[in-house]
């Protein structure tokens, strides 16, 4: 049961990841390859503010979506400049420059050691330790995030964001500012992305950057597309569906210090597989 | 190290930097050039190349000449696999260079995650009789004998591209392909076995350098990426899709990258390929190389 809570809650936080990402790269048409980045900065911001400052932890969750936002910000004004295939490029870099941060800003982040012994949410007085209780918050947050996602999708904003995946060269005769729409959906998925590592952080209470590399970022994208592009239930049936596959692969019989490598080989053929045969994947209404 | 301090060592690192992503970039270009895609798996090739030379001499105890030479074909071979039983479906599909970006990114997972799980993620080291090296000193700086076959390597690798591209029939092929696929397929070259070549002669040269980064340093089941990066980073600041471009930005990269960290620590590397190829994708998209 505790086993089966694990992957319930290790669901919803790629859930979130996903409908985060799904609005940039589905809804818009943005290939981002730095999903993993923000959720990084979500995580650490919420561990640092936590542990060395004894900070609520749904203070610190906001501290982390202050972060993630300014920090997009910046990116997304270098990124919003571009498209296509230099747009997927250009995000991988900046995956990378910050998986970097992570990895050497030794003061602060401990570098490879990682940060160890992070607390558990408390509220009123009431620590979500039970891993069932921590279990109905994480659901809690999907629900959140994806009916704030379902709303943006069907705005207005939404429906001009879906103009800018088609022809984003005839919704600016319209007069619109395409780069601020790229702009703004892109701080939205971080903000998104940094919830989803908030949790992650307080679920596992330990963090090391080898969680937030590009390969993170390739696993959230393989999560949205195997789901389908622009469709937010997808990227939720995505998720579950590729938590679960690698457990039941160590099920019928792999040892465990392969699991982590047959995990990687699962989404990495399932790419491949979706790219040749269903690029929208499952039930998405937008092929790449 | 007597009269100039650390820059000899510093200019001796970056050469060597240049030479190793130049080998990953020149196939990468090639096969951007005709293709119009990022092929995102080519710096795994690298990896192929080493880990098959690796296996041959520790497995089967083959001499390392030998199971240098099988390396470097079975990493052409893997690329063109990889071409054959992926992208080439693709392309006969029309399917956008954003589905073969992912693609690619697939292919990338899966043959890391495969060399993983066949040699563990443990780092290892390829190495000749007992291992020590021979160095040399080059103006003050300090250079072992792998080191200069890497750099005689890239640069050899790279002139023979540029005759083979401008001075043979299969060459002008090539730019043909690379100008207009469709043009080309008209006036009757069999483009995708153009395509297939290039997908052999970039991995194939990408191994080589993956093999000899094996003697140098080590090999592990990530260093794929790691060049890779190297690689278009080095590709997009000389010009994307010509050799010459290839050539020049890896080694302007390498010295950024070794004078970059002349103040600070060596981990830092990365960030700054990576703020280059930001900076140059802002001011310069098209590399120093082209208009």
């Amino acid at each position: 049961m505790e086993y089966i809570i694990h992957l319930a809650i290790l669901t919803s936080i790629f859930a979130i990841l996903g409908i985060g990402l799904n609005l940039v790269v589905g809804y818009t048409g943005l290939l981002s390859v730095a999903h993993a980045a923000f959720y990084g900065i979500g995580s650490y911001a919420t561990a640092i503010f936590m542990k060395s400052f004894g900070v609520n932890f749904f203070i610190a969750l906001l501290i982390g979506i202050i972060f993630s936002a300014i920090a997009s910000f910046l990116i997304g004004l270098v990124l919003s400049r571009f498209k296509d295939d230099y747009y997927a490029l250009a995000s991988l870099g900046f995956n990378i420059i910050v998986w970097s941060i992570f990895l050497n800003w030794q003061s602060v982040t401990r570098g490879p050691l990682g940060i160890p012994a992070i607390g558990r949410p408390e509220l009123f007085g009431f620590v979500f330790s039970e891993n069932i209780f921590f279990l109905i918050l994480s659901l809690i947050f999907v629900a959140l995030v994806f009916g704030v996602s379902v709303f943006i999708g069907n705005s207005s904003f939404g429906r001009v964001l879906k103009a800018i995946r088609e022809d984003e060269k005839a919704i600016q005769v319209f007069g619109y500012n395409t780069q601020m729409y790229k702009l703004t959906i892109f701080v939205i998925g971080a903000v998104l992305a940094s919830v989803a590592g908030s949790l992650y952080a307080t679920y596992i209470t330990f963090i090391d950057p080898t969680a937030f590399n590009v390969m993170e970022s390739v696993f959230v994208l393989s999560i949205i597309i195997l789901g389908g592009l622009a469709n937010l239930k997808g990227s939720v049936i995505g998720a579950l569906f590729l938590i679960l596959l690698p457990e039941l692969l160590r099920f019928v019989g792999f040892p465990s210090d392969v699991a982590a490598q047959m995990r990687q080989l699962v989404y990495g053929l399932l790419l491949v597989l979706l790219m040749l045969y269903r690029p929208q994947g499952l039930m998405g209404e937008y092929k790449l | 190290m007597r009269f100039m301090g650390i820059i000899p060592q510093l200019v001796v690192n970056s050469i060597i930097a240049g030479a190793i992503y130049s080998m990953i970039a020149l196939g990468f270009n090639m096969i951007y050039g005709a293709t119009k895609f990022f092929n995102l798996a080519h710096g795994v090739m690298a990896a192929v190349g080493g880990y098959v030379v690796f296996f041959l001499t520790h497995s089967f105890g083959l001499s390392v000449w030998i199971s240098v030479v099988i390396g470097v074909l079975a990493a052409g071979g893997f690329g063109v696999l990889t071409d054959v039983l992926v992208y080439q479906p693709l392309r006969r599909r029309q399917a956008s260079q954003l589905i073969l970006l992912v693609a690619s990114l697939g292919v990338f997972t899966v043959l890391q995650a495969l060399i993983a799980m066949i040699f563990t993620s443990q780092f290892k080291t390829l190495s000749i009789g007992n291992g020590v090296q021979q160095t040399y000193n080059l103006f003050g700086g300090i250079i072992t004998t792998t080191q200069i076959v890497l750099v005689l390597c890239a640069v050899g690798c790279t002139m023979g591209l540029l005759i083979l591209l401008n001075k043979t029939r299969f060459g002008r092929a090539i730019k043909a392909v690379s100008d207009d696929e469709e043009v080309a397929r008209i006036v009757g070259i069999n483009t995708d076995r153009i395509v297939r070549w290039l997908f052999f002669i970039g991995s194939a040269i990408s191994g080589l350098g993956g093999i000899l980064v094996g003697y140098d340093t080590g090999i592990e089941p990530t260093m794929g990426l790691a060049l890779l990066l190297g690689g278009v980073v080095g590709s997009i600041i000389g010009g994307i899709g010509t050799i010459g471009g290839a050539f020049v930005g890896s080694f302007l990269l390498g010295f950024i990258e070794n004078f970059g960290i002349w103040h600070i620590s060596g981990e830092w590397k990365s960030a700054i390929a990576y703020t280059v190829l930001i900076l140059f994708l802002i001011f310069r998209p098209r590399g120093i190389l082209k208009k």
